[in-house]
């Protein structure tokens, strides 16, 4: 917190009490709903996550035995393992592009508007469509797209892609990043429309560059943009479930160790063999990870601001 | 001078064809998209795909009404879809302005739980949650539908890490000429944040008019299905009919796009200049 | 007037209900929970039993009665309506209200739909034993056992399926429709290539030279002599059809001799590509559609989905078909092949357990399968007259040896009940989806299978 310079004041408490009570006055609205119809079960989740349940029967506590049970199976740990690495790629490549997308389509040109619409589609197209349209593409046999250019133009061998468990994940996160990059881009757009243009005529008049003024105006001030896609892409990273079960599962609908991840694990364990506690305890490790990268970052922007 | 002019046009040269090729790797589901469903469902998966020539199949597109009660299930993903976005944007926009611009005791606490929540998958919560709606006897109704979507962190988040962009100085200036907090959300804030509005607009919008297992578990009477349930309708148990399913995602994609087309016309860079230069 | 008498006695009669619904929920509910104490459970339930028949009782007598059904592709099931129509006819003071859950998530749906004790669902169909396992395990459907015997009913008229079903020794559904695999084939394909159709009487062998021999792999005009869909089933559970295995075993060297023949054909160009199949989502039904498949195992469901595309015109190619049994292995009767059935249960939260319980009753029974056969779909229940009615159906092969193909002599469950169906399926799935992409060597993929069933087993 930063030290408020009317604290020194008389009648501080009173004052003090209204702006909390403002401030409440402009939460309460979202919060209650919030509370009562989410966070309510997000904590009986977590509560779950020491039990046994299977939503029907009592449940029967059993401690910390569903974490013991969690970090025995190697299914679990396998989802974890590809849920990280999957992140890891996908959240800085994907908040690269978006950037990227974001200022070129920020410039004044011809059919701006088709573009940007042209760049948000595959995020809002039906799954099922852009799924088929990739598997055609990346194909496991020759005749794919994709295999013909490694082959034609890179003169390598052909990769059987989603089908191989060495390149399932480069196939989800190569998916991933071309499905939401046009998400990200929009958060972008919005983000640059905030920059005032006199920080730009006051370089230009120092004779800044255009990469100049891209690294000490545009970086800084999209930093609370930035913040928000990163906390986003992190926890929606953290969170694939059906980009993989479209791409790995195929036709037969079968995930295998080397595409599992958290949120299919959790799939499974709740619906399948309707172990809600077990479940739970996966997305609480879920929930930590996630919990501890958005501290970090939440550091990163809070630096920013008091510089 | 010369080189300059040079210099520019090739810039723009470069500029559009990555556009071009943008415009092209983005296009491509949604041609296909288009030639499926135009097809018999055994032709679309079919190796190699075949993308023109083949004799269109309109009645595709005249089937997903007749088959299926579409019409009266984008009525209501319609009906759905404004509720809940108006509702979020009028919560969130709110709620941020708070996090962003009031200092208050547990601020910075209170928006990490915010943020943490959404890190929990909804699967996990589903059934405790779909228990307790259903004991408000909110099962299988549209408000249900509206409650789950309506007030999410998600929003929250996204307003107030815009309303960081906007300088404090602004709120402070207009508090010394004695406008009361919520006067600056209303005359200050929420029209400088246009850009921000737009943006949340277009997600909710998407996000509840693409939304498919809440509709799925709450709403089990027929009339009051939506667009996405009624799409997965063409996939019965011994037979998927990709080309209606393809011909109803054509149609249910036209609103969004025409959504989005809209407000993007606010992300133009001089709105939030303007105002904050005067 | 009238009105207000009759809503009134509604009410009331409702209160009853409600009242003995939840008493039963609290009384049967630790019941699936291996207690191994039938007789206690008995004592148990004997009240609520009474409590119900006056219940029924009174539905019979003229109290207007609405049951909720829960089921998937409402529209797309040819049967339900002409169900639901035969038992009203009987019975006018029942109305039956059918609640679509949607076919690909259902058991995800109805799981949590049956979750906490507030359902108002009376009757619920199970799409598969992992589901009906699940659903039992969570103690939300109602034992059948005491009706059975209550009403004399004879269960072998379903060929010893309910043995395969029961959970902990406890019945809790009925299986109304039952579909066999057989091996569909397309006689153009046979002719064009001059060789003689299959029989209902072939070993795995003879199959396997049969799929050869028509096979051509020129490429642009490949025929393939054989085609399996990607699911386990296609090819896992061929070893199960001796009969002296079963896939809840925990070993699993049976299945090495099926596997080794399709990874030989897949790599000759016999049938299709697994990887290519499974990541671009061919249907079955569409690949044998183009008219360059062979031969297809696959279950008798396809038959009238095949027969509707004939006419609409999408199968004209595959419209000359044919079915055969199942192969069998050297030394076993033909006839024994795989099942997959579909069930009513009834959930303990039901409001009206009685009269969902004359429903199932029906359903299941001789009338219903009547309609069921009528509607070209099979009962769970099976005879001569039934499969003849079926044979009878328009766009049915008029040759003799595909109505003999209706008869089966065994049939074996996909997955039988166990504790731990889903779990065993999560493994065995994985294990197939592995050997067929040759990411493991069939030795290498069995092995995983017992190692990881037999960890499930000795929990």
């Amino acid at each position: 917190m930063r030290s408020n310079p009317e604290a020194a004041g008389t009648g501080f408490l009173n004052r003090q009490q209204k702006r909390t009570l403002v401030a409440y006055s402009f939460i309460a609205p979202n919060f209650i709903g919030f509370a009562v119809f989410t966070l309510g079960p997000i904590i009986l989740a977590f509560i779950m996550a020491f039990n046994e349940w299977d939503g029907s029967n009592p449940m029967k506590f059993v401690g910390i035995r569903n974490f013991i049970d969690l970090f025995t199976n190697d299914r679990f740990l396998a989802s974890l393992k590809n849920t990280v690495v999957y992140s890891l790629f996908t959240v800085p490549l994907t908040l690269v592009a978006a950037l990227a997308l974001a200022i070129l389509l920020n410039q004044k040109i011809k059919g701006r508007t088709f573009f940007r619409t042209v760049t948000f589609f595959p995020y809002v197209a039906s799954l099922v469509a852009v799924a088929a349209v990739w598997n055609m593409l990346f194909t496991p046999g020759k005749g794919g797209l994709m295999n013909q250019l490694l082959m034609n133009v890179f003169h390598a061998e052909p990769l059987k892609w989603a089908a191989s468990p060495k390149t399932v994940m480069l196939t989800i996160i190569l998916f991933s990043i071309w499905k939401t990059m046009g998400y990200y881009m929009v958060i972008y757009l919005a983000g640059l429309q905030g920059i005032s243009e006199d920080l730009y005529e006051a370089a230009a008049l120092d004779g800044a560059n255009t990469i100049q003024k891209f690294w000490y105006i545009t970086l800084p001030q999209l930093k609370p943009t930035t913040f928000f896609v990163s906390v986003m892409l992190t926890i929606n990273c953290f969170k694939i479930y059906d980009i993989v079960y479209m791409l790995a599962g195929g036709s037969n609908g079968v995930v295998n160790k080397s595409a599992m991840v958290l949120v299919y694990y959790i799939y499974e364990e709740a619906f399948r063999n309707w172990k809600l506690g077990s479940a739970s305890a996966a997305s609480l490790v879920l929930f930590v990870i996630v919990l501890i990268i958005t501290l970090i970052q939440f550091k990163f922007e809070k630096n920013y601001a008091n510089d | 001078m010369q080189s300059k002019k040079t210099n520019r046009l090739i810039a723009h040269i470069i500029i559009y064809i990555l556009l071009f090729f943008l415009a092209v790797i983005m296009l491509v589901p949604f041609v296909w998209m288009i030639t499926a469903s135009l097809k018999l469902n055994k032709d679309i998966f079919v190796i190699p795909y075949q993308w023109l020539g083949f004799t269109p199949r309109w009645e595709n597109y005249v089937d997903i009404w007749t088959r299926i009660p579409l019409a009266k299930y984008a009525v209501n993903t319609a009906k759905l879809t404004v509720i809940v976005t108006l509702l979020q944007i009028l919560t969130s926009s709110f709620a941020a302005y708070a996090f962003a611009k009031l200092r208050f005791k547990g601020r910075n606490l209170l928006f990490l739980a915010y943020i943490a929540t959404i890190a929990v998958p909804w699967q996990v919560y589903m059934v405790p949650q779909f228990i307790f709606m259903r004991k408000l006897g909110l099962a299988d109704t549209h408000l249900a539908i509206i409650i789950l979507q309506a007030f999410s962190a998600f929003g929250v988040f996204l307003m107030r890490q815009f309303y960081e962009e906007i300088p404090d100085s602004l709120c402070e200036a207009a508090r010394i000429d004695g406008m009361s907090e919520y006067g600056i959300y209303a005359h200050i804030m929420l029209p400088l944040s246009k850009p921000a509005l737009s943006t949340l607009c277009i997600f909710t919008f998407v996000n509840t008019w693409n939304d498919f297992l809440g509709p799925l578990i709450y709403l089990t009477t027929d009339s009051k299905k939506t667009l996405q349930i009624g799409i997965k309708m063409f996939i019965s148990q011994y037979s998927a009919e990709y080309g209606l399913i393809m011909a109803a995602s054509v149609i249910s994609l036209i609103p969004v796009l025409i959504m989005f087309m809209l407000l993007q016309q606010y992300f133009v860079a001089g709105i939030t200049t303007g105002a904050v230069k005067g | 007037m009238k009105k207000k008498v009759i809503s009134t006695l509604l009410t009331a009669a409702l209160t009853v209900i409600t009242v003995t619904a939840c008493g039963s929920t609290a009384a049967t509910a630790p019941a699936p929970a291996d207690q191994g104490a039938p007789a206690e459970e008995t004592a148990e339930e004997a009240p609520e039993a009474a409590a119900g028949d006056a219940a029924a009782d009174q539905a019979s007598s003229g109290d207007a009665v609405t049951l909720k059904w829960a089921l998937w592709d409402k529209d797309a099931t040819v049967y339900y309506q002409p169900l639901i129509d035969g038992y009203t006819a009987a019975h006018p003071n029942v109305t039956i209200e059918m609640v679509d859950l949607g076919s690909t998530d259902y058991q995800t749906v109805l799981g949590t739909q049956l979750s906490g004790s507030d359902s108002d669902f009376d009757v619920v169909t199970i799409k598969d034993v992992p589901g009906l396992v699940t659903l039992a395990n969570k103690g939300v459907l109602e034992p059948l056992d005491e009706r059975i015997a209550g009403d004399g009913i004879d269960l072998s008229v379903y060929s010893g399926i309910t043995d395969q079903i029961k959970v902990n020794d406890t019945l809790y559904e009925l299986p109304f429709r039952r579909d066999i695999w057989v091996l569909f084939y397309n006689k153009d394909v046979f002719d064009k290539a001059g060789v003689d159709y299959p029989t209902n009487d072939m070993t795995w062998d003879e199959y396997d030279k049969l799929a050869r021999k028509i096979t051509d792999t020129t490429p642009g005009s490949e025929v393939y002599g054989a085609h399996y869909h990607t699911w386990r089933s296609t090819i896992q559970l061929d070893g199960i059809l001796d009969g002296k295995h079963t896939i809840v075993d925990g070993t699993y060297d049976f299945t090495k001799p099926y596997y080794e023949m399709v990874l030989a054909q897949q790599k000759d160009g016999v049938c299709m590509d697994y990887a290519t199949l499974k990541t671009q989502g061919l249907h079955y039904s569409a690949a044998f559609y183009q008219g360059n498949v062979g031969m297809l195992n696959m279950g008798s469901w396809f038959i009238p989905t095949l027969i509707e595309k004939i006419k609409d015109g999408e199968g004209a190619a595959a419209a000359n078909w044919g079915i055969v049994k199942y192969p069998h292995a050297e030394g076993v009767e033909p006839g024994s092949t795989l099942a997959t059935i579909t069930a009513l249960a009834i959930p303990t939260s039901a409001p009206n357990k009685d009269a969902a319980w004359d429903f199932v009753k029906f359903v299941s029974g001789s009338e219903g399968a009547a309609i069921m056969a009528d509607t070209g779909n099979t009962p769970a229940m099976s005879n001569d007259a039934i499969n003849a009615k079926i044979a009878e159906m328009d766009g049915f092969p008029a040759d003799d040896s595909s109505k003999e193909a209706l008869t089966a002599t065994h049939a074996y469950l996909e997955m039988p009940a166990n504790e731990k169906s889903s779990e065993i399926e999560t493994v065995l799935n994985e294990q197939h989806d592995n050997i067929m992409n040759e990411i493991s060597t069939v030795d290498e993929g069995i092995a995983a299978m017992n190692e990881g069933v037999g960890a499930i087993l000795g929990q």
